[in-house]
């Protein structure tokens, strides 16, 4: 009797567990082939992964995502490989004293909502960003903009205090100076948020999941012409196996580089995807610069030496962290830009690779190795420092222990502390570190921008002010900042031009090595194979969709 | 009855101030200014100090911890838990939704969880120490042990890239539960289905169980006070589970991109948001106690000597 339930029991629970099994499986094979077949036909769409949600599209605050507002908002002219280029503005003219900028602006563009972009609406854009100005302190222009003026339907006139050579690079960036519809003000402004996000580009936003997926569609008006691709999706998938998964079976079929240099897929997985034939690699050529940070600053810390952050520069192995670290897609960086840089194209002296030559820079500044030492000394002091890295980058965390084992064969020791980006920002602010990991601002922002951050309190005050020259860098940056003419060669006051104070600039941080450079960072696209016109922007933070069409 | 809940209602309430405190202090314990926090979460890229001084006049980050923590106090009363420092949305409407997705999958889940942990539990203690007992615990032992990200990942290999049967990731139909559910109960079924089945067994051995037998009462009469003498325990472990699924389905939310809660605490923790920080620990207290609780009353139901104990 007791046997005979057992089994009914048994059975049942079988039956049981094989119907609810089987029925999913049905029904998901049903609906799957229905999902199979849509896939298929997508084939004029981008499906993007990202490890971030694109947050807040208002841009002229910080928060939403950069490649997803550059799709929708411009500015009013555009930093290209070959210079500034016109966008919204088809011409400028700049007054002798560099004072007054007076911009004439393309005629019958529209925003997405269907208003006119007239100078009106460049007024109200730029006032609703001064008006939050102490929140764009990093973008000087913010701090020298006076007046606004609409000359007529077309013109409008910038007012600065001063003179400010980078006037239209700092206008190109992808925020805040580009133009959302005046119509989705809230409280007359934008700093308080808005009610819509009607730019003037090439994809409206049509819908925002939270956390799931945002789409965005072509702007059939779009004064550059309709974009061949109709359709792009951002979706929010987590980087690594789930984003590799979901390339591989067609859910996505794009993935690029982040905003902060964080690609959501290793090298192998792009290779391996390459290597399926579905899916090519496009990388762009070096946009910034990886680095490490030296406190210059800290008087008792040996990395207020200039010799000790010497040898720390020629003890690393450039070309082997760019070879084992990055499978070779970031190649080695000699100097702080490379030459791709305005003004940066300068003779600097090369640190090669030289451990010895390391030891013996120590030994001149007299951190000696005592008999049976393995850590360096000078007066009693050893010679030990502490690397931050972010740590939720997994190459700055193989660099860091890399160059952790480097410097212990030359006597240095190295602590390593991982820690998250905010509180790295925070460090480097406040100049409570030796050395940390960080990265130049981009081929579009630089030099002015990271060299502007030279004098900047949360920037790298703390790591240039340590320096034997400050007063003559901080003088020179000045001058660099405000020199009015465009004419690089042409001799500025103090006689100097603003190629050679560049110059000057870079080679006084170069010799006193505060920026141990480490690699050129790339952006790095992962496409279908039959996408075409793949091409990048000056800006790491940005993609040129609409250039891109499937065959 | 009811005096009971009342009672046990009015005991949560100096947990739930003591818990919201400890989150509040330790949140302000951080050594970061919390004004350059917020201006950090909003990703401002140089942060001046007549900017911190804007902020922390614009946001009372001026005035003394406890006047602060009162404040706040009286807003959560209301269910207002301020506004995000990341986007400047209300803390509710990030939160809510959020919640009700983890809510979803914590609660489909549970119920795959008890009923295959029962089934297993009860199949186990009746066929204990023969081959059916021993592989579903060799089974059961071998999948536990498995870290859940990485079972997901085979999953979705398999179900999702070589057969193409289910998506990889996201919510977007009942298709998308059950890879994620599969995962989590797999993940917990192998723990409770062990209590259950240890609970049955020692209530075999039972005097009761002996006399109840040679009273001559039907095998399957005296299965049934089995189970459910056996249940008392297994109810507390299973109330606990559902507050334990909500709270640390993080990996799974990660994995297969769920727009849950456990996304969203990480992410505002990396960003150090911390009125959703407070809200989330906040949340989940709740859960727990409410869950300790509701365990309590169905044993004082299932039992009624508990209720005699307050």
């Amino acid at each position: 009797m007791v046997r005979k339930r057992r089994t009914f029991i048994r059975v049942i629970t079988l039956v049981a567990v094989i119907a609810m099994v089987s029925g999913c499986a049905q029904n998901a094979a049903k609906e799957n082939t229905r999902a199979a077949s849509v896939n298929s036909e997508v084939n004029n769409e981008i499906i993007y992964a990202s490890a971030k949600d694109i947050n807040d599209m208002n841009p002229h605050l910080y928060t939403g995502s950069m490649p997803a507002q550059g799709m929708m908002y411009e500015s009013l002219v555009e930093n290209t490989a070959e210079g500034i280029k016109p966008l919204l503005a088809e011409s400028w003219d700049i007054s002798k004293d560099g004072k007054t900028y007076t911009f004439h602006l393309r005629k019958g563009v529209k925003f997405h909502d269907g208003e006119p972009f007239n100078a009106e609406a460049v007024k109200q854009n730029i006032e609703a960003v001064q008006a939050n100005a102490e929140k764009h302190a990093w973008i000087k222009l913010s701090t020298k903009l006076k007046d606004v003026k609409v000359k007529d339907e077309y013109t409008v006139e910038l007012d600065l205090s001063d003179a400010y050579y980078p006037t239209l690079v700092e206008l190109s960036m992808t925020r805040p100076y580009v133009f959302i519809s005046p119509k989705d003000f809230k409280n007359g402004g934008t700093k308080d948020g808005v009610n819509g996000f009607h730019g003037t580009g090439p994809y409206k936003l049509t819908g925002h999941k939270v956390e799931e997926n945002a789409t965005f569609e072509a702007n059939t008006e779009y004064w550059g012409g309709e974009p061949a691709i109709q359709k792009i999706t951002a979706k929010v998938l987590p980087a690594g196996e789930t984003t590799y998964l979901a390339l591989q079976k067609g859910e996505i079929n794009f993935v690029f580089t982040d905003d902060r240099g964080a690609d959501s897929i290793d090298v192998e997985a792009m290779d391996q995807l390459a290597a399926s034939g579905e899916y090519q690699v496009v990388r762009s050529d070096a946009m910034n610069t990886a680095m490490i940070v030296a406190n210059s600053s800290k008087q008792n810390s040996p990395v207020h030496e200039k010799a000790v952050r010497e040898a720390l520069w020629i003890g690393i192995d450039r070309e082997t962290i760019s070879k084992d670290i990055f499978n070779g897609t970031q190649t080695a960086a000699n100097t702080l830009f490379s030459s791709n840089v305005n003004y940066a194209n300068v003779d600097l002296n090369v640190r090669t690779y030289d451990p010895e030559e390391a030891k013996r820079l120590l030994d001149q500044a007299g951190w000696t190795l005592a008999e049976g030492k393995t850590v360096r000394a000078k007066n009693g002091q050893p010679l030990v420092m502490k690397l931050y890295y972010d740590s939720n980058s997994s190459s700055q965390k193989m660099q860091a222990e890399f160059i952790q084992y480097a410097m212990k064969e030359i006597g240095m020791e190295l602590d390593l502390t991982g820690e998250e980006s905010s509180s790295i920002a925070n460090r480097r602010a406040t100049g409570e570190y030796d050395l940390l990991f960080n990265q130049t601002w981009g081929l579009a922002y630089d030099p002015q921008s990271t060299i502007a951050a030279f004098t900047s309190d949360s920037a790298y005050k703390h790591t240039t002010s340590g320096i034997a020259e400050a007063d003559e860098l901080y003088r020179k940056i000045d001058q660099v900042m405000s020199s009015t003419d465009d004419d690089s060669t042409t001799e500025l006051h103090h006689g100097e031009s603003r190629k050679a104070l560049y110059a000057d600039i870079l080679n006084i941080v170069h010799d006193e090595a505060v920026f141990i450079p480490l690699t050129n960072g790339r952006v790095t696209v992962v496409a279908p194979t039959r996408l075409q016109g793949i091409t990048f922007k000056q800006t790491q933070y940005e993609l040129p969709f609409e250039k891109m069409k499937f065959e | 009855m009811g005096s009971y809940i009342a009672k046990r209602l009015l005991l949560t309430i100096p947990l739930l101030i003591v818990i919201s405190l400890i989150t509040f202090l330790l949140i302000n314990l951080s050594p970061l200014d919390p004004a350059v926090v917020v201006l950090q979460a909003q990703d401002v890229p140089q942060i001046t100090d007549e900017l911190i001084a804007q902020t922390n006049e614009a946001l009372g980050f001026n005035q003394p911890f406890l006047v602060r923590y009162m404040d706040w106090m009286a807003a959560v009363v209301q269910f207002d838990f301020g506004y995000s420092y990341v986007s400047g949305e209300s803390v509710w409407s990030l939160i809510g939704p959020a919640l009700l997705n983890t809510l979803k999958l914590t609660l489909v889940s549970s119920v795959f969880i008890i009923l295959l942990s029962i089934g297993l539990g009860v199949l186990c203690a009746l066929n204990e120490g023969k081959l059916l007992d021993q592989s579903v615990r060799g089974v059961s032992f071998f999948l536990t042990a498995m870290p859940s990200y990485w079972l997901a990942a085979i999953l979705i290999w398999y179900f999702s890239v070589k057969l193409d049967l289910l998506p990889t990731s996201g919510m977007d139909s009942y298709r998308s539960y059950i890879l994620p559910v599969l995962v989590i109960t797999v993940s917990y079924t192998g723990i409770y289905f062990r209590t259950v089945r240890s609970a049955m067994l020692s209530n075999m051995n039972e005097d009761y169980v002996l006399y109840a037998r040679a009273s001559g009462i039907s095998e399957r009469k005296v299965m049934l006070h089995i189970l459910r003498n056996s249940l008392q325990v297994a109810v507390s472990i299973f109330c606990m589970a559902i507050p334990i699924v909500l709270g640390s389905t993080v990996v799974i939310e990660n994995v297969f991109a769920w727009p849950g809660l456990g996304r969203l605490s990480v992410k505002s923790i990396l960003s150090r948001d911390f009125p959703i920080i407070q809200a989330y620990v906040l949340i989940l207290a709740v859960t727990f106690v409410l869950f300790n609780m509701l365990s309590d009353m169905i044993n004082a139901a299932l039992n009624p000597r508990l209720r005699k104990e307050i």
